[in-house]
């Protein structure tokens, strides 16, 4: 059995019976269909057992990742199994994507087709981040995922871009495809994706685990920032026709970062990595320098990769390192002019920006109106990177006149142009101006 | 190395079009004007694909006329969106339909992208020209012909349907056929329709035995053309899959041909769980 029909039954192990709806998508492993059960719709994830190599394992690791519930609720994790039919096929419900997600696949494309349900024919949809920061949220979000995944000892094995949904709006992230999940260590038989499978793994003498998983990860995030291929350029172009010994080479035995300082012979080439191109003129060293890391040192060493916290705080770091200037420029800081070190400058329009800096680090954030920071920039032992701490507003009593607004829990304390240090309770806000200083408790700033 | 059949021209033509982006890396630490090139971080192409370009030889004779050409009518027009959803992110998947009877005929005269591909419906009658059509296929199978996609290419999967014995001398096609690199590494399959088609020569132009299969029905021939088509893209755009054995280093041995086994495999399993209770083409006349 193993393709289900429409108004099929199947039987819940823990009773209840969800009835087939449609057929949702189908992959290299089963076929997803709609159900309903309980009165509520779900996705029923239905295996074809014969395509694989250890259907009994697989169900039993499974079931204890059901049991060990999803490391937090960016997971769309495997609910209830279903009792397993004669041929012993089986299944698993979770819950169905919400609105408003968009395929990881769709945004790399830049468009998702959507077929006209009149002509059937194929129309293409754009499909777009609305900002740069719902960007690196969505970035943010991405390796916060993989770590908690980490830190409950588990390995995802099989990353790559099918495995995420995003809201292009937020930079709010789904992850799924959660049941090749497994305890680090373990294996149920994936390998992975050509092109985000790390190289051990292509080169058959490592199964998937927690550091192959980091390989991955990078693989996925750069594609997400730089819209292409890390190993594909020149080198492996010359080949013209990927066979599977060209893979094996350009993936495996002999893969080379396109941007590797030390190894020119595989850069992008124009016409046909153009994103790469462009996009590596943009991001700031400290991302680049990560990147060239894990695909260098990274390739042969899989304990030299980026660990997921330190990813986390470099993109933290970026996010509050975009500037959203009063012409419409959006950029990062290091795309702007800085006439000194605590000033940056749009290019296009001369608008100049004070920045505030932390005493627990030594880049500076640029202060724009709109721009928010977040708890963990101002609690050093605070991982809240969505929670937002303050906000630049403009006063509503006197415009023009800028200030920071206090959005946390906590009172600060904040040096006001007479010289004198105020408290500032939460929902209170202060002027911005030369002198500035803030007192967040164990963090410091000054203008 | 690989594809002996691309010359030194083709390699240079794709790195001709295109220049490296050297000049972009070492300007990269001095301070670039952020305005002489479109700097908005969210303004990005689609993710360079690699293409796949999947060739439908279709056998258009006067026997195929009737029922046989009414399904494969139905069930190519039914594939198109099945194969749409193979390519995803990575891949740009194209497909090219050469038909032959006593002519052989293109359908489009390029590979058209899967999205706006559609079937103009086939009609049979003449002779079953098989080896020139090996030939045209060898002739357009090239960089310069329809595999001239700047970027990285997979090898292509080439379908053979037919239903006779050919009527000219396929061997000699064939063998001029064997000589193109695509083929060689290309995923290769076909489908023998009725009784008459001549498993034999299908084999010979696969290269193995277990990725030819028959269709003796109607119910069969929709089957069979899906089984094949769908899971040949599939295996063609994307690729191998993890060895259980990790004691030792895959080498180029291990991986050669491994996607042309691993569809044979497939095929095999698949065509043995299909269904054949529906009636033969040539019984109930």
């Amino acid at each position: 059995m193993t393709e289900l029909e429409i108004g099929q039954e199947v039987e819940l192990e823990f009773g209840g019976k969800a009835k087939v709806l449609s057929v949702i998508g189908s992959g290299g492993q089963g076929t997803v269909y709609l159900v309903r059960f309980n009165g509520q719709k779900w996705a029923l994830k239905w295996y074809d057992i014969d395509k694989m190599k250890k259907p009994k394992e697989f169900l039993k690791n499974l079931r204890s990742n059901i049991a060990d519930g999803p490391p937090d609720n960016k997971f769309l994790w495997p609910k209830y199994l279903t009792k397993e039919a004669e041929d012993g096929t089986f299944g698993y419900i979770m819950d169905l994507k919400p609105e408003g997600f968009d395929s990881f696949v769709d945004i790399l494309n830049t468009y998702k087709l959507e077929i006209d349900p009149l002509t059937g024919h194929a129309v293409k949809r754009n499909v777009k981040f609305s900002s740069l920061t719902a960007m690196i949220t969505a970035v943010i979000n991405i390796v916060n995922s993989f770590r908690l995944l980490h830190r409950a000892g588990k390995s995802y094995q099989d990353l790559n871009d099918g495995g995420f949904f995003i809201n292009v709006n937020t930079g709010a992230v789904l992850v799924c495809d959660c049941d090749n999940i497994a305890p680090d260590g373990s294996n149920f038989g994936i390998g992975g994706k050509p092109g985000y499978m790390a190289p051990e793994v292509v080169r058959g003498i490592a199964q998937p685990n927690v550091q192959t998983d980091k390989y991955s990860l990078a693989v996925v995030l750069f594609k997400l920032l730089f819209r292409g291929d890390p190993m594909e350029g020149e080198k492996v172009v010359r080949d013209v026709c990927l066979t599977e010994s060209s893979e094996l080479k350009h993936y495996g035995q002999n893969a080379v970062f396109v941007y590797d300082p030390n190894d020119a012979s595989n850069r992008p080439v124009r016409g046909i990595h153009d994103n790469v191109i462009k996009f590596w003129r943009i991001y700031p060293d400290y991302i680049k320098d990560a990147f060239i890391r894990s695909f260098t040192t990274g390739i042969s060493d899989p304990t030299k990769r980026i660990i997921e916290n330190e990813w986390q705080k470099l993109f933290i770091r970026l996010r509050s390192e975009i500037i959203m200037c009063g012409c419409g420029r959006t950029n990062f800081a290091s795309m702007f002019v800085q006439p000194d070190e605590k000033t940056f400058k749009c290019p296009k329009c001369g608008m100049e920006f004070a920045t505030l800096g932390f005493s627990d680090r030594k880049y500076r954030m640029p202060l724009f109106l709109g721009c928010k920071f977040y708890e963990c920039e101002i609690i050093p032992e605070s991982e809240e990177f969505m929670k937002v701490a303050g906000e630049l507003v403009e006063n509503k009593l006197k415009a023009g006149v800028l200030g920071i607004k206090n959005c946390s829990d906590r009172k600060w304390r904040a040096k006001m142009p007479d010289g004198v240090f105020y408290d500032i309770a939460p929902g209170k806000g202060f002027p911005v101006w030369q002198g500035l200083e803030i007192d967040f408790g164990e963090i410091k700033a000054q203008i | 190395m690989i594809n002996e059949n691309m010359t030194e021209q083709d390699v240079n033509e794709v790195m001709n079009s295109a220049d490296t982006a050297e000049a972009a890396y070492t300007d990269n630490n001095t301070v670039d004007d952020p305005l002489d090139f479109d700097d908005d971080p969210l303004s990005a192409t689609g993710v360079s694909r690699k293409s796949l370009v999947i060739f439908f030889l279709i056998d258009t004779s006067g026997s195929m006329k009737g029922k046989k050409m009414g399904e494969l009518n139905t069930v190519m027009e039914e594939l198109i969106p099945e194969i749409r959803k193979v390519g995803e992110a990575d891949t740009e998947v194209k497909v090219a339909v050469l038909t032959f009877s006593t002519d052989v005929r293109w359908m489009y005269s390029a590979p058209i992208p899967i999205e706006e591909f559609e079937w103009a419906r086939l009609r049979a009658s003449g002779v079953t020209s098989l080896g020139a059509a090996f030939k045209e296929l060898n002739a357009r199978m090239s960089r310069n012909g329809f595999l001239n996609s700047p970027s990285l290419s997979f090898a292509p999967v080439i379908f053979l349907m037919t239903d006779g014995y050919p009527s000219d001398d396929y061997k000699a096609g064939l063998n001029e056929l064997k000589n193109n690199s695509w083929y060689k590494f290309g995923l290769k399959a076909a489908l023998g329709i009725g009784s008459e088609a001549n498993d034999n020569v299908l084999a010979e132009f696969t290269g193995s035995a277990d990725t030819v299969v028959h269709a003796y029905s109607g119910g069969q021939l929709a089957q069979m053309i899906k089984i094949i088509a769908v899971t040949s893209s599939q295996i063609g755009s994307k690729s191998m899959t993890l060895s259980d054995d990790t004691s030792h280093e895959l080498g180029e041995e291990d991986v050669f041909a491994a996607k042309q086994k691993l569809l044979g495999q497939q095929i095999q399993e698949l065509v043995n769980k299909a269904e054949t209770d529906d009636v033969p083409f040539d019984t109930g006349w």
